[in-house]
């Protein structure tokens, strides 16, 4: 049970403060996954320039656009505190480093020279906090010639040669539809901040950690790298890439880096033909083969001896597909799959959000999407860790927060300023700018 | 100087009993200083057995794939599913911190290794167990592969091409295994949180880990887009999913090379200005310069011809002459690079991206992919290649654990190790 209501004890990073300071998805993505493990994730917002809340297309129709109605940055920061804070000011810059000083982790995903501008480099955070952990996730780095380019996950994907892998032969790329590197990026940057606190509790050393969106897209390309380091064989080559394919008919038989070359190793359409009703069939070895032929219901062509052996199925894989895609068509995804895998065939439907949180029984038994509330878009499913630890789970215990919901209990409980020093920095903008309207929960907070 | 500071994981000792849904964790784990100890079955892991080979000569020794997601790792054979070996692991298990395995879920319970008893007298090991589906449920026993964990996950409902590009295209599973590195990216921060929690307490745990979760909570806004509005999004070529048709952002260069263009903040007059001047400077501007483009109303009424006259400046140049001279103009565009392209990369060299991996055993050195980030206190670093089948038997079984040259005959000659 994920007991998303309950605050499990213990945590595995109980006692651990994070000032965060990233903005728009790949940052945030890292510090929600510190959030669900216990951290307390301070995240430091200034409305003025903030990127992440707006413009929003996640927005329920319902409910009016504004910084706190965003349904993607609500998924995405869940677990975190928001600080709103003029860090550009002297003010703001003094509180800050106030906070520094009994934090554990600084992380941020700006330009490379950003932090450094403002003063906060890591020379200077070690002078405020000397064993602090510090993670940087930059585009491409803080060293390096291009270190000043900037990323989003398109780009850096396209860069470092992950946008290729993905389309059909002869076609343009059809890259990732999604900014992959944002959610993979925040993977690293929160697997650099567990790497630096651990190192960190063995050694009572903190360290720069220089993350790079770009640079960490290359290694997932570790074997078509060798291809080129070892082989000399690029990959813009005929039948590259391959589609869903391991192997493209008519070209040379080289794999194609995404495991053994097989056949059938494809999707085909179901019923009744909609546009996310698909299925991919893999098969690894004959057994497997003949173990779709007889889900197939063992039909006259499957039989055919050219069809029995990998290297028949790879040479002859058009027929072999659309044979198998006329089959197909006869069911739904659902069933396909059940009867495939009742008989060891891999086969799973190609699933669309909506598939995933409403018909996949496998997530809906593993409680992978829980509702949680929000003071402003009401109760929706929010995601939750692909990992169950035994002793310190990982869970959603605060819903994203609202922007500066948090700054009164930040700066007066954690901090110590009095209510009048806090009412004093909405007054001149450390908190709030001047001019721009107030939410009503501030001024609760300013009674 | 830094080069030899230790690792940040130094010290730690992780049992990895993983194929290709978890070794690149190990790898992971092993290139940050843990003393990796992969435990493959008699004869070899069957990873060895996926190319490309080097010179394209088949052999178990020669997997580039086998090589990549095995640095820093030393190996040894062993069957756990013998009794003997089963002793044995169980040994091995009382000197780690940490075991990661792949195996169907309840196999090691099975052969009697549950993580509870693994776990007597060495109350902080951690164990992982990285599997397609998790240790529960309906799916649990479900045969899978990275292009079923990219269906079912959600990648491939996001990822196509528009109807005009290609007519009835299925959707598209993008290449390189990526299901098993969202897998194993999760796996490492559960299992780095475990570690964290037993520096304060001292105190192990048992982690079931889910490659299929870990693909479904990797499509960006396509789960909140649902949730929060119904919608589900449609493919497109080179570009994020969408509820309806949005601007292309991919453009074929001069080269035959294609441009990652994406124009943040969309047609708005600064923009607008910047391109102008961008394009200006290759004499491509067309009529963009005229100040009436600095009006949004015109823009609008304009933007598929801002378009095309995009679309033909970066027709005129060398894709990777566009990526730089945008992005030295504050735009965040990028060529779509293949995997021989990113290896000239001048700014990875200046980042010692890339690492010389000595294969002793051939007399060779070779190119490997480096680190995603620079930790400046504890660096990263391939410490050796891919191990040899069984190639730390001696240095594991005889010098560390103690058994003798009969022993390791008789569990030799009886396919044990």
């Amino acid at each position: 049970m994920r007991g998303n209501d309950l605050m499990p004890q213990p945590r595995a990073l109980e006692n651990i403060r994070v000032v965060d300071f990233s903005w728009v998805r790949a940052g945030p993505w890292a510090t929600r996954w510190l959030g669900a493990l216990g951290a307390e994730i301070i995240k430091i917002e200034w409305p003025e320039n903030e990127r992440g809340r707006l413009p929003s297309t996640t927005t329920p129709q319902n409910v009016e656009v504004n910084l706190n109605t965003s349904g993607n940055f609500a998924d995405t920061n869940v677990n975190k505190k928001s600080l709103s804070l003029n860090v550009r000011s002297a003010k703001g810059l003094e509180i800050v480093k106030r906070l520094i000083a009994i934090s554990d982790i600084v992380i941020e995903n700006f330009s490379s020279r950003v932090l450094l501008k403002w003063g906060l480099g890591y020379e200077e955070l070690c002078k405020i906090k000397p064993d602090i952990v510090y993670v940087s996730m930059s585009g491409y780095g803080h060293t390096g010639r291009n270190h000043a380019y900037t990323t989003f996950g398109p780009v850096a994907q396209s860069v470092a040669g992950l946008t290729y892998l993905s389309g059909l032969p002869g076609a343009p790329p059809a890259g990732w539809g999604w900014s992959y590197m944002d959610d993979t990026g925040g993977m690293y940057g929160a697997m650099c901040a567990l790497t630096g606190l651990y190192h960190r509790n063995k050694t009572g050393k903190g360290q720069h950690i220089d993350l790079s969106q770009m640079v960490a897209s290359v290694p997932m390309n570790g074997p078509a790298l060798l291809d080129v380091s070892v082989n000399g064989r690029g990959s813009r080559r005929p039948g590259f890439p391959p589609g869903n394919r391991a192997h493209w008919p008519g070209t040379d038989l080289v794999n194609n880096y995404r495991g053994p070359t097989v056949a059938p190793h494809n999707a085909y359409r179901t019923h009744p033909g909609g546009y996310n009703d698909w299925c991919v069939i893999v098969c690894h070895s004959d057994d497997e083969w003949q173990w779709l032929v007889k889900v197939m219901g063992a039909p006259a062509w499957a039989t055919d001896p050219k069809f029995a052996t990998v290297s028949g199925r790879l040479q002859h894989q058009n027929e072999l597909d659309e044979h198998i895609e006329f089959w197909s068509m006869t069911l739904g995804k659902y069933e396909l799959t059940e009867r495939c895998q009742a008989d060891g065939v891999r086969a799973l439907p190609v699933q669309s959000a909506e598939d995933r949180v409403e018909h996949d029984p496998q997530l809906r038994h593993r409680e992978m999407y829980l509702p949680m509330e929000h003071p402003a878009l009401g109760v929706h499913k929010v995601q939750n860790a692909p990992f169950r630890m035994s002793k310190t789970p990982a869970v959603n215990h605060l819903p994203a927060p609202l922007i500066g919901q948090h700054t009164q209990e930040i700066a007066e409980d954690l901090l110590g300023l009095s209510h009048e020093e806090f009412r004093a920095g909405f007054a001149d903008g450390t908190f709030w700018p001047t001019e721009r309207a107030r939410f009503p929960y501030m001024e609760e907070m300013l009674r | 100087m830094s080069e030899a500071l230790p690792g940040p994981l130094a010290g730690l000792r992780v049992l990895e009993l993983a194929d290709e849904k978890g070794q690149f964790c190990g790898k992971l784990l092993g290139d940050l200083g843990a003393d990796v100890i992969k435990i493959e079955p008699p004869g070899g892991e069957p990873c060895r057995h996926v190319g490309p080979f080097l010179d394209d000569i088949p052999h178990p020794e020669r997997s580039l794939s086998f090589w990549h997601y095995n640095t820093s790792k030393r190996g040894i054979t062993l069957d756990v599913r013998t009794a003997d070996g089963g002793a044995l692991f169980r040994r091995l298990a009382a000197t780690a911190d940490v075991i990661l395995e792949t195996f169907q879920p309840g196999l090691l319970a099975s052969l009697g290794l549950r993580y509870d008893s693994l776990r007597e007298g060495n109350d902080g090991l951690i164990l992982c167990a990285l599997t397609p589906f998790g240790q529960t449920g309906p799916w649990r026993d479900y045969a899978s592969s990275d292009l079923l964990h990219m269906a079912a996950g959600g990648e491939m409902a996001s990822c196509g091409y528009d109807e005009a590009d290609v007519p009835n295209a299925p959707p598209i599973a993008p290449g390189g295994g990526n299901a098993w590195h969202m897998g194993c990216h999760y796996a490492y921060i559960s299992i780095m949180a475990a570690l964290v929690y037993r520096t304060v307490s001292g105190e192990g745990q048992y982690i079931d880990a889910s490659i299929h979760e870990a693909c479904a909570l990797t499509t960006e806004a396509a789960v909140a887009n649902y949730v929060c509005r119904g919608e589900v999004l449609r493919r497109q070529t080179g570009r994020h999913h969408a509820v309806g048709p949005t601007n292309r952002t991919q453009f074929l260069a001069k080269d035959g090379s294609y441009v990652t263009a994406l124009i943040t903040g969309g047609l708005n007059p600064r923009n607008v200005r910047n391109l102008a001047a961008l394009m200006d400077s290759y004499g491509m501007a067309g009529d963009l310069k005229d100040p009436k483009y600095q009006d949004p109303p015109v823009i609008a009424a304009n933007a598929p011809h801002i378009m095309e006259l995009l679309a033909a400046f970066i027709a005129s140049l060398p894709a990777e002459e566009v990526y730089h001279a945008a992005q030295e103009s504050g735009f965040t565009w990028g060529k779509v690079r293949t995997p021989e392209e990113v290896m000239e990369d001048p700014h990875l060299q200046d980042r010692g991206f890339w690492k010389q991996v000595e294969h002793d055993d051939i007399g060779r050195t070779f190119t490997y992919p480096g680190e995603a980030a620079i930790y400046n206190g504890s660096p990263w670093r391939i410490s050796r290649r891919a191990p040899l089948i069984g190639e730390h038997n001696q240095e594991i079984f005889r010098d560390e654990l103690g058994l003798s040259r009969g022993d390791l005959t008789i569990l030799t000659e009886n396919r044990v190790i």
